[in-house]
């Protein structure tokens, strides 16, 4: 499981490099960010792709987890995680850590939910190899995170997409890996995207709050996490009590909201997989 | 090949640093080192916003031996910092890119950039002034006109050369993004500035339009997956440009094909090699620096971990990699952490593109010679380089054992990178920049 405390801790690093960019003299560079975004995405995906272990049938190639090139991601030697049961518990997992600023889309990740749970059995489907490029998970993601005011149509979307693509279940893991990355993104590349989805997010709770019951269990996570992406961190380590971070203690931030989310998905994933 | 030996008793420090090197300010970084297109002048750009311009001596028949060392010849202020209100960003002084303007008459043009604003300088010599005011005297005081009895011409004399530099043209407000590079183009008579996401196309008379010549902003921003990060018009075709992708691909545009280039005439990529695939593939494939060979027919490009040299016509995997520290491949992971992975190398030719060079880590640099396929890593360090010495070949020991003058990966100093070097048009003469700190290193005299 080394990768895995690997992952772990390439993901805390990526986070507090995410987080320093947004204080650093000269403004978010946009490079850089994408950059490590793309790490983030893919340490998560390796991290996430064996929370699940044995959920699915392994693929006979097991590289769906990046970004589509359909290589076995191979940080640590190789890796015996399957793919698209990967992208399954990813996508589950994912609803649990999508739920602060996508509390509007609580109704969708439920959707999502149950359709995750019908495509299990067309295991068929949902085995097969991650898709083309960039493109698959791109268009969702843009999609995805590109709506704050419509969970249906979000939903909606993500089930036309699951039943509609070749790609099977790599695409719906894109369409919900895209909330959090999302977040990511819009935080990293400083467009005004940013902006009203920051200013969205902490409204978005009460309207969360009528949502499933999963969602209710968890709502102390999901206001910690609203401060992790809707204000730049500072809001997460005041709630730890502890000082604004300095520079030295980024990666101990990307820690910090790491070991705080990464916990809690257990219950909540637990939740949903019964639901 | 030719081996760096002679070394010229050259460190330039700016002058408000302390004499040690260890402790320089962040300001004295430089972050851009260029010679002109005769070798005359070199300038270098810094964090700070400063640029200094060095002069190479007139060779002196007295000393024939001192053959052409660099002197400063000029030092101003180009870029400040600056605050965008509107988005709450400060805007970084560090000069980015300096490129100079052919010469066309007794003063010298050059470009700077920082992250937002091209400006034009103009530095020129003023070696007499005008003396004799009626008005006026000699200290500037103002003369009471009734005092004046006699009127008499101005003339100019002789005084101590001073060198000025002016700013001639502004071009600003029209990158959203942040400028990584600038080229002039063959036609002497627009340029283009490259930021993350689109490249544009100035006059240089004209400061208050520019076109667009590249875009690939996607409409939604959460769809972005690759930025540019290097262009660069063709030597002496001026319809023809290149640019680079974070992805690790080049694009050749014409521009003659249509206004906006956003379809490429050439496309110039290498598999990625599956074997080798990591958390990092995305990040060291990269390219940080792209240049036209002098001769126009070879592209080169710097990733993080390779030089490769491209043919024009063969799009489909370049004509030569060269492996500038593969010893890294392993430390990706470390490289990361420290953001040292994502420090963006430069790449040079010489004068007859027999030769590239790029920069590394613990102030070593290293060569290729493209014919004979032998390549050499120089080290850029005070210690080790007297006056008219020699530059001994500098080896990283991969693990193992160590010989005696090698050094091991782990004993590396990734805090002293060579990003920025630059080499003469026509002779061998090259500039190192090491933090703060230009070094000059010059063939032997024959």
């Amino acid at each position: 499981m080394e990768y895995k405390v690997e992952a772990h801790r390439i993901m805390s690093i990526s986070l507090g490099k995410i987080y320093n960019s947004r204080v650093q003299r000269g403004g978010i560079k946009l490079h850089k960010n994408l950059l490590v975004s793309l790490v983030l995405r893919s340490a998560r995906q390796v991290y996430l792709s064996d929370y699940y272990g044995g959920v699915c049938v392994r693929s006979p190639h097991a590289g769906g987890v990046e970004w589509g090139e359909g290589d076995q991601m191979d940080s640590d030697g190789s890796r015996s995680t399957p793919d698209e049961h990967g992208g399954e518990s990813a996508l589950v997992s994912d609803d649990s850590v999508r739920i602060p600023e996508v509390s509007v889309n609580g109704p969708a990740a439920a959707v999502e939910g149950q359709d995750i749970e019908d495509l299990a059995p067309g295991s068929d489907y949902n085995c097969q190899q991650s898709p083309q490029e960039d493109v698959g998970s791109v268009k969702t993601e843009g999609s995805g995170s590109a709506e704050t005011g419509g969970p249906g149509s979000g939903s909606e979307h993500c089930v036309s997409r699951s039943e509609n693509s070749q790609q099977g279940s790599a695409e719906v893991t894109a369409t919900c890996c895209t909330r959090k990355r999302g977040a990511e993104r819009s935080a990293s590349a400083g467009s005004p995207v940013k902006r009203p989805k920051a200013t969205a997010v902490p409204a978005l709770p009460p309207v969360g709050g009528e949502g499933e019951g999963p969602e209710d269990m968890d709502t102390g996570n999901v206001s910690s996490l609203i401060t992790i992406f809707g204000s730049s961190f500072s809001g997460l380590l005041s709630k730890e009590g502890a000082q604004p971070a300095t520079d030295s203690e980024d990666s101990d931030s990307g820690k910090i909201c790491c070991e705080q989310m990464l916990p809690n998905l257990n219950p909540w994933s637990t939740a949903i997989v019964a639901f | 090949m030719k081996c760096f030996s002679r070394y010229l008793p050259y460190i330039f420090r700016p002058p408000s640093t302390i004499l040690s090197s260890s402790c320089h300010t962040e300001a004295d970084i430089i972050s851009t080192v260029e010679f002109n297109a005769t070798g005359e002048l070199l300038a270098t750009g810094d964090k700070g916003g400063r640029v200094v311009v060095f002069q190479r001596e007139q060779e002196s028949k007295n000393q024939p031996q001192r053959r052409g060392e660099y002197n400063v010849y000029s030092t101003f202020q180009s870029h400040e910092p600056e605050f965008d209100y509107l988005k709450s960003l400060e805007i970084e002084e560090k000069i980015n890119k300096i490129r100079w303007l052919p010469q066309h008459n007794a003063a010298y043009f050059l470009l700077s950039t920082n992250d937002k604003t091209v400006k034009l300088w103009k530095i020129s010599e003023r070696d007499k002034r005008p003396e004799g005011y009626n008005l006026k005297d000699e200290d500037g005081r103002i003369r009471d006109p009734a005092t004046i009895t006699t009127l008499r011409v101005p003339v100019l004399r002789p005084m101590d050369l001073m060198v000025e530099a002016t700013a001639r043209r502004v071009y600003s407000n029209a990158h959203t993004y942040h400028i990584n590079s600038i080229s002039v183009n063959s036609d002497y008579e627009t340029f283009m500035s490259t930021d993350d996401l689109r490249i544009n196309l100035w006059n240089l008379e004209i400061t208050n339009k520019s076109f667009n010549i590249v875009d690939i902003k996607p409409a939604n921003m959460e769809e972005l997956t690759e930025v540019i990060t290097a262009a660069e018009f063709h030597p002496n075709q001026c319809n023809t440009f290149v640019y680079s992708s974070s992805k690790g691909s080049i694009r050749l545009c014409d521009m003659r094909a249509s206004a906006l280039c956003d379809n490429h005439s050439k496309f110039f990529e290498e598999p990625e090699d599956p074997s080798n695939r990591s958390f990092f593939s995305e990040i060291i494939s990269s390219i940080s620096d792209v240049k036209f060979s002098h001769n126009g027919r070879y592209l080169m490009t710097r990733d993080y971990l390779t030089v490769k040299v491209w043919d024009l016509n063969m799009e489909s995997k370049p004509l030569e990699t060269y492996q500038v520290h593969d010893y890294l491949r392993s430390k990706l992971c470390s490289l990361y952490e420290n953001d040292c992975i994502f420090d963006k190398f430069e790449c040079v030719w010489n004068g007859s593109d027999s030769v590239i060079m790029t920069g590394s880590y613990n102030n070593f640099f290293r060569m290729f010679d493209r014919n004979t396929k032998r390549d050499v890593t120089l080290e850029a360090s005070r210690e080790n380089s007297k006056p008219r010495a020699i530059l001994k070949p500098r080896k990283v020991c991969l693990g193992g054992k160590r010989r005696k003058d090698e050094i091991s990966v782990d004993s590396l100093d990734f805090s002293k990178k060579i990003l920025h070097t630059a080499w003469h048009p026509s002779e061998n003469i090259i500039a190192v920049a090491a933090t703060n700190n230009l070094y000059i290193f010059q063939d032997k005299v024959n």
